[in-house]
């Protein structure tokens, strides 16, 4: 019994940690084009960009999966998530759209943090625009908001479990099948509390990880 | 003139797709066919649809949609769906039949196109085994406090009784409620309580008491589907060859079965 228990635990944590890492390749980048609209001159570009932060972040994430991965299918003849996998990648998307417009604040944050003395130094040393977005803001930035990130990636692992709204079969789901019954068993309540096992290993590690970075990058010095 | 036809077109096309989104079952049949798979809504609900140890989708409704299905030439697909979510799986289409076990009440009559009744169901009353002496009747249960799974028959039972309740998730929710002691007792179908309480089962310290009312289980499509009078001729069929019958009786649900005429 054990033996399955652990078998099918395993499978939803891998669809957890697939939606994990799938929200991060997407979110990162997506956040820091979200933050720079955040901070345009170009007056419509930023209201814009903080009229999507306001949105995605002043609605419940579980709403916001419910709109994505329903509503095309009532306006439009066929719904584009009834594909096999569709579940997963309607949750990745409204998963990545959430998070990016929380990292955009973080981001925003450390490259507003960052004194404006320096990019003038930056210019007085003849860099161009980009240089010193790169080589003076963006290095500095990601020092500051190391403990920021963390905590929101920490957050992400354990919002996953949000996606069963749609019935993505993630860790939590695995863990509540054996109460209803799955893989011959019914009526175990176990498994669905052995799935904190599985979430405290894994945000272990991620603590270790972002402690070892901060630790790299205390060579800045400041 | 070209453009002015081409531009015509393009209205046609647009207030024909209004008028299909207007009955958004009415071509389901062609557009199940088309792409090849019968999308069954499902929660884990033994005897009707769950998995066998090597993860098989078995059961009486498993079976019987698995059977539908090819009867239309096409392949059953099984999608764990969340039960309050049911009515968008359909009208989103996300899947295409709600085969579940699905008690035929005012509000799922309302909210989908439903078959003819197969198979009679109970809403019945579990407690736990050291108590259940004492709740024999309708009226000793009124003051318990219940777990009901929300939006289900079950709930309209209690409510109808007066008693206190709590909705949870569904109805293995529900027992494990009554299991941990959070609630007094549990309201659910008493074809899924045959085969998951008491003896033998997953929940032997909990036991079935009194009934309270009689229903029918259907199954549900999206609303105007032309795959209804499809099922009710399906159904027809296999209780006159008695297909029917001899799935219910592997699945030990053979005294519920409604005759289809």
């Amino acid at each position: 019994m054990f033996i399955t228990v652990i078998q099918a635990l395993s499978e939803g944590f891998l669809e957890t940690l697939k939606l994990f890492a799938v929200t991060l390749v997407g979110a990162l980048p997506l956040g820091l084009v979200i933050s720079f609209g955040s901070m345009s001159r170009f007056t419509p570009l930023r209201w814009l960009s903080r009229f999507v932060v306001w949105v995605f972040r002043g609605t419940p994430l579980m709403l916001q999966l419910i709109i994505i991965f329903y509503v095309p299918g009532f306006v439009l003849p066929q719904n584009p998530w009834a594909i096999s996998g569709g579940r997963f990648w309607a949750a990745a998307v409204a998963f990545i759209i959430n998070y990016a417009c929380y990292f955009s604040e973080i981001y925003r944050g450390g490259i507003e943090g960052v004194p404006k003395g320096q990019q003038e130094a930056g210019q007085v040393l003849g860099m161009t625009k980009s240089q010193i977005f790169f080589k003076v803001t963006l290095l500095q930035m990601i020092k500051r908001i190391v403990p920021p990130m963390s905590n929101e990636i920490i957050t992400l692992v354990k919002d996953t479990s949000i996606a069963r709204i749609i019935s993505l079969q993630e860790l939590i789901y695995a863990g509540y099948a054996f109460l209803k019954g799955s893989h011959g068993y019914s009526g175990l309540i176990w498994p669905l509390f052995f799935t904190g096992v599985y979430y405290l290993a894994f945000t272990g590690l991620l603590t270790l990880l972002f402690a070892r970075i901060e630790k790299k990058m205390r060579y800045f010095g400041g | 003139m070209k453009k002015f036809l081409s531009l015509l077109t393009a209205v046609l096309m647009l207030v024909g797709c209004l008028a299909a989104c207007s009955a958004p079952g009415a071509g389901d049949v062609a557009y199940v066919k088309e792409k090849g798979t019968l999308v069954v809504g499902i929660t884990v609900f033994e005897p009707m649809d769950y998995q066998d140890a090597d993860g098989n989708w078995i059961g009486f409704d498993a079976e019987m949609a698995a059977l539908f299905a090819e009867k239309l030439g096409v392949k059953a697909e099984f999608q764990i769906i969340e039960w309050d979510n049911k009515a968008f799986e359909l009208e989103g289409k996300t899947i295409d039949v709600v085969w579940n076990g699905m008690t035929l009440t005012d509000e799922v009559k309302a909210a989908m196109a439903c078959s003819n009744a197969y198979c009679n169901n109970q809403q019945i009353v579990i407690v736990k085994k050291d108590v259940a002496d004492q709740y024999k009747t309708v009226d000793s249960v009124k003051g318990l406090k219940f777990a009901v799974e929300a939006g289900s028959a079950g709930k309209k039972q209690v409510e109808a009784l007066g008693a206190q309740f709590v909705e949870v998730a569904d109805q293995a929710t529900a027992l494990s409620e009554v299991k941990a002691g959070t609630s007094d007792a549990a309201v659910i179908d008493s074809l899924m309580a045959g085969a998951m309480v008491g003896e033998g089962t997953g929940y032997a310290d909990l036991m079935y008491t009194v009934g309270l009312n009689d229903e029918e289980y259907g199954v549900g499509f999206r609303k105007g589907s032309d795959l209804v009078a499809e099922l009710n001729k399906f159904f027809k069929e296999t209780y006159a060859d008695g297909t029917m019958m001899e799935l219910a009786e592997k699945y030990g649900v053979q005294a519920s079965i409604i005759e289809q005429k």
